[in-house]
C-alpha cells in the first residue's frame, strides 16, 4: 500500500513538472548567428523613427527587446 | 524597445532616468520577425541582438539571460577588436 502511494506520489511529480514545463514554452528564436537582421521601421520617444537599414555601413546596433514598460526590466 | 506604445515609453524612460530614445514596436510586427514574440501574454520576450554593420545577426541573449548585459557588451568588443585589426 505504501509503495502504490509512493509510486502515486512520484508519477504525480513526473507529470506536475512535464504540465508545468508545457506551461510556459519556451519561446525560441528562429535566428541564428550568421543570418541577415530582418529590417524594421520604429517610432521611438524622442520623436524619430528610425530604420535599421539605416545604420548599415555606419554603426553596429545592439537591438535590446524587454518585456514591458514599467516592469523589472 | 518593446510593444508598448510610444507614450507608455516615455513615462517609463521619465521615471527611470533613461537618456536614450527607446523604440516602440506597437504592432508587434519586429518581435514576430525576431521570433520573440509571446503569443499567450502578447508581447515580446527578452532578447538582445548584436547587429554588426553589414546588418548580420553577431550575438543573441535569449530570455534571463538578456538582463545581464555583460556578455553582448563582450561580442560588441570583439567585434570593435576585429575590426581595429584589419
Amino acid at each position: 500500500m505504501y509503495r502504490r502511494s509512493l509510486i502515486s506520489l512520484l508519477l504525480l511529480a513526473v507529470l506536475s513538472v512535464v504540465v508545468l514545463a508545457q506551461q510556459t514554452p519556451p519561446v525560441k528564436t528562429h535566428l541564428k548567428v550568421g543570418d541577415t537582421a530582418p529590417d524594421f521601421t520604429l517610432r521611438a520617444t524622442d520623436g524619430k523613427t528610425y530604420k535599421l537599414s539605416d545604420f548599415k555601413g555606419k554603426k553596429n546596433v545592439v537591438l535590446a527587446i524587454y518585456v514591458l514598460a514599467f516592469t523589472g526590466g | 524597445m518593446s510593444v508598448d506604445s510610444v507614450p507608455a515609453n516615455r513615462e517609463f524612460a521619465k521615471q527611470i532616468g533613461i537618456t536614450f530614445p527607446l523604440l516602440s514596436d506597437f504592432k508587434r510586427t519586429v518581435v514576430k520577425d525576431y521570433g520573440v514574440f509571446n503569443e499567450e501574454q502578447g508581447f515580446g520576450n527578452r532578447a538582445t541582438f548584436l547587429i554588426d554593420k553589414e546588418g548580420i545577426i553577431r550575438h543573441i541573449d535569449e530570455g534571463n539571460v538578456a538582463i545581464d548585459p555583460s556578455t553582448v557588451v563582450e561580442a560588441c568588443n570583439v567585434l570593435q577588436r576585429k575590426k581595429t585589426s584589419q
